[in-house]
C-alpha cells in the first residue's frame, strides 16, 4: 500500500533515495500501466517516487554511429522524431501503435520495458536492433543487452537500487532496415495479441545479418534465433517464406503448449512474420527507407 | 491473404412494448400567465436527442423559436409518466402525446384570442413568436401575456396500439408502427490473421419523416458501430450467467478508427399514426450491421458463420477447417 510519494529534482536525488530505501520504492513514469495496478491494490511496496519530471532521462541523441534514448522519453517524442520516423521505421510504427493518443502522450518508452509485459509494443524492435540498456546506481552503471534483461513474465534484472537510465542501438545504414507487424483486436487502443519486428542487413541480395524478435508469443518479448539461423548469409531469391513461416508457427505452437491462444497463435504468427519480413526486406531495398512510412 | 466480400442485410423492428403491453405517455403544455411556453414530459435524454426533437415539435405546432420553449424533462416530482426511453419509443410515444397536448393548447388559445379580437370566426388566425393575429388583417393581433390571466394547462395521454400474441397460433399484432432498415457493407478478411476489416458501409434508414436529420445520421453513426462491435468484437464469455469477459481492456467495442466511412440514405415515408409521420430509429439503426457484415465475410471466404461475435480466432479456425 502506497503511503508515500517523492518528487525527486534530478537523477542524482533519485538515486540517493533508492540506494537508501530502493526496497521500498516503487517507480512511476508515464504511470498508464502503474496506476492501473494502483487502483487494483497489486503494488506492495509504500513509496511511490515520481520519476516523470526527472529531464536528464527525457531526450533522444543521434550521434555518428549510436541512437541513445532516454527511458523518461514519451512515445509522443519518439514519434515525431524525424530521423526515427524515416530511418527506424519499425520503431517509429511500434511506438505509434501504443495504446491512444492520451497513452502515447503520457508513457515512456523505459516504462515500456521495466513493465516486463510480454505484449509491449516497443520492445521487439528494440530487440531486433540489438538494444542495450544502460542502468545506473549510486556511483555505478553497467550495460546489459535488452535481450538479457527480461528474468521472468513482468520481471526485470534492475535492482531496488538501480534506475534504467537509456536504451542504445546502432545507426541503421544502407541496405540495413527494421520492420514491425502487429496483431491487435482493432486499430487502436488494442493491446498486442501477436507482434512480429526484424532487422534486416542485405549484401549483395543474401542477408548478411538478421534479427527477429516476436511479442505476446511467450513469457516476455524475444529474439527467435532459430529462424534467424535458418535465414542468415542466404540470397533472397532462394528463401521460400512460406516454409520459414510454417517453421516459425512451428516453435509458436512448441512455446505456447498449453495454452488456449495456441491454435490461434501459431496460425496468425504466419501471416505477422511474412509481413514483417517482406516489410524489412523492401526497407533495406529502398536506400531512402522513406518509402513504406505508413 | 486479404480477400474482399460485400453483404447486405434487411431487418424491420417493432416500435414500443408491443405484445399487449401498455404502452403510454402522458405529456403537459401550458402557457403561463406571463406568456411562457413549458412542456412537461419525463422523454430522458441518454444522447438519441429525445429534448431536441419534442422542442422542434412543440415549436412546429406553435409557431415558436426553440429558445422560445421551456421544457421540464427526467424530473418526476414535476412530470408524469411518458414511460422509458427505451424500445425506440420517444419519439412515436412521447412525441405523439407532445402534439396532443399542444394541438389542444394551440386550439385553446386561438378560442381566447377569437373573443379577445371580437371576430366571429377562427378561421384564418395564425400563431407566431407568441402573438396571435389574423393572416388577412395583422393588426388584428394580441400576444400571449395580453391574453392569459390564469395559466393554461393541458394534459394528454397517448396510448400505443398493440396487440398480445396468441400463444397457440403465435399471431396477432405485436407492434406499430414497424421501422425498415437495409444495410450494406463491403469487408476486407486477411486470411493469415483472421482480422475482418469493414472498409465500407452504406446505410439506408426508413424514418417515416427525419425531423431532425443530422441526429438520424449520428444515430447511424452510433448504431452501426454498435453493430460492428456486435458482430466482430464484443465477446461477454457468459459461463453459468456471470460475464467472466468483464474489463474493457478486454471487452473490445470499436474505436473511432475502425469505423468505415458510412454513406447514408434517410428514407423518408411518413407514418400516419406517428408525430409528423416520425418514428423512432434508436435500435433500428443497429440491427442490420452484424447480419449484413456475416454476409460479406461469406462473400469474401465462402464461410458461413452462425454465431457472434466472429473474431479472427474464429475466422482461421474455419478457413483452416475448409483446407
Amino acid at each position: 500500500m502506497i503511503n508515500k510519494c517523492i518528487n525527486p529534482k534530478t537523477v542524482e536525488e533519485a538515486l540517493d533515495i533508492l540506494e537508501s530505501n530502493g526496497k521500498d520504492v516503487k517507480l512511476i513514469a508515464g504511470g498508464t500501466d502503474l496506476v492501473i495496478d494502483l487502483r487494483n491494490n497489486k503494488i506492495d511496496k509504500n513509496i511511490l517516487m515520481n520519476i516523470s519530471k526527472l529531464k536528464e532521462l527525457r531526450f533522444i541523441t543521434i550521434d555518428e554511429n549510436e541512437i541513445t534514448i532516454g527511458s523518461g522519453t514519451k512515445f509522443i517524442e519518439i514519434i515525431e522524431n524525424q530521423h526515427i520516423k524515416e530511418k527506424i521505421v519499425g520503431l517509429w510504427k511500434a511506438c505509434k501503435s501504443v495504446g491512444s493518443p492520451q497513452i502515447r502522450n503520457m508513457g515512456t518508452i523505459g516504462g515500456n520495458i521495466c513493465n516486463g509485459s510480454m505484449a509491449a509494443d516497443s520492445v521487439p524492435p528494440l530487440l531486433a536492433l540489438d538494444a542495450t540498456a544502460l542502468i545506473i546506481g549510486k556511483n555505478k552503471t553497467r550495460s546489459v543487452p535488452l535481450r538479457e534483461l527480461y528474468l521472468d513474465k513482468g520481471k526485470v534484472d534492475i535492482a531496488d537500487d538501480e534506475i534504467l537510465y537509456a536504451i542504445k542501438f546502432h545507426r541503421l545504414r544502407e541496405k540495413e532496415s527494421i520492420s514491425f507487424e502487429k496483431l491487435g483486436l482493432r486499430k487502436a487502443l488494442a493491446i498486442a495479441r501477436i507482434s512480429c519486428s526484424i532487422y534486416i542487413n542485405l549484401e549483395n541480395n543474401s542477408i548478411k545479418d538478421i534479427k527477429i524478435a516476436t511479442g505476446a508469443l511467450g513469457k516476455y518479448p524475444q529474439r527467435e534465433n532459430h529462424i534467424e539461423k535458418r535465414l542468415v548469409n542466404k540470397k533472397v531469391d532462394e528463401i521460400i517464406l512460406k516454409d520459414i513461416a510454417e517453421e516459425m508457427s512451428k516453435h509458436v505452437s512448441k512455446r505456447l503448449k498449453g495454452r488456449s491462444s495456441r491454435s490461434f497463435k501459431s496460425i496468425a504468427i504466419k501471416g505477422i512474420f511474412a509481413e514483417a519480413y517482406k516489410s524489412a526486406i523492401k526497407g533495406a531495398n529502398d536506400e531512402s527507407h522513406k518509402s513504406h512510412n505508413k | 491473404m486479404k480477400k474482399r466480400g460485400k453483404g447486405i442485410a434487411a431487418t424491420f423492428y417493432g416500435t414500443g412494448y408491443g405484445n399487449g403491453f401498455p404502452d403510454v405517455s402522458k405529456a403537459v403544455a401550458e402557457v403561463d400567465h406571463d406568456g411562457n411556453v413549458n412542456i412537461y414530459v419525463c422523454a430522458t435524454e441518454v444522447g438519441q436527442g429525445a429534448k431536441t426533437i419534442i422542442i422542434q415539435m412543440v415549436a412546429e405546432i406553435l409557431g415558436l423559436g426553440m429558445n422560445d420553449i421551456h421544457l421540464i424533462s427526467e424530473d418526476t416530482s414535476q412530470t408524469l409518466d411518458t414511460g422509458t426511453a427505451a424500445a425506440s419509443r420517444q419519439t412515436y410515444n412521447t412525441g405523439n402525446a407532445v402534439k396532443k397536448a399542444v394541438e389542444v393548447l394551440k386550439s385553446k388559445l386561438l378560442e381566447k384570442a377569437k373573443e379577445h379580437l371580437k371576430l366571429p370566426s377562427l378561421l384564418g388566425l395564425e400563431v407566431k413568436d407568441k402573438v396571435i393575429y389574423l393572416k388577412t388583417f395583422p393588426k388584428k393581433r394580441v400576444c400571449f401575456k395580453d391574453l392569459i390571466e390564469e395559466k393554461i394547462s393541458v394534459e394528454e395521454t397517448f396510448t400505443a396500439q398493440t396487440v398480445q400474441m396468441d400463444e397457440e397460433t403465435g399471431q396477432g399484432a405485436p407492434y406499430w408502427p414497424y421501422t425498415f432498415s437495409c444495410y450494406g457493407v463491403e469487408v476486407e478478411v486477411d486470411t493469415e490473421t483472421g482480422i475482418i476489416e469493414v472498409i465500407k458501409g452504406v446505410c439506408a434508414q426508413d424514418v417515416g419523416r427525419a425531423i431532425n436529420p443530422e441526429l438520424i445520421e449520428g444515430q447511424i453513426d452510433g448504431g452501426f458501430s454498435m453493430g460492428l462491435g456486435y458482430g466482430i468484437m464484443e465477446k461477454l464469455n457468459c459461463k453459468d450467467g456471470e460475464i467472466k469477459n468483464n474489463k474493457f481492456s478486454k471487452y473490445l467495442i470499436p474505436t473511432a478508427l475502425d469505423m468505415p466511412e458510412l454513406e447514408k440514405i434517410i428514407v423518408e415515408d411518413p407514418e400516419s399514426s406517428a408525430p409528423f409521420g416520425a418514428k423512432g430509429i434508436g435500435e433500428p439503426v443497429i440491427l442490420p450491421a452484424a447480419p449484413a457484415i456475416l454476409n460479406a465475410i461469406y462473400d469474401a471466404i465462402g464461410v458461413r458463420f452462425y454465431e457472434i461475435p466472429v473474431t479472427p480466432d474464429k475466422v482461421l479456425s474455419e478457413i483452416n477447417r475448409e483446407i
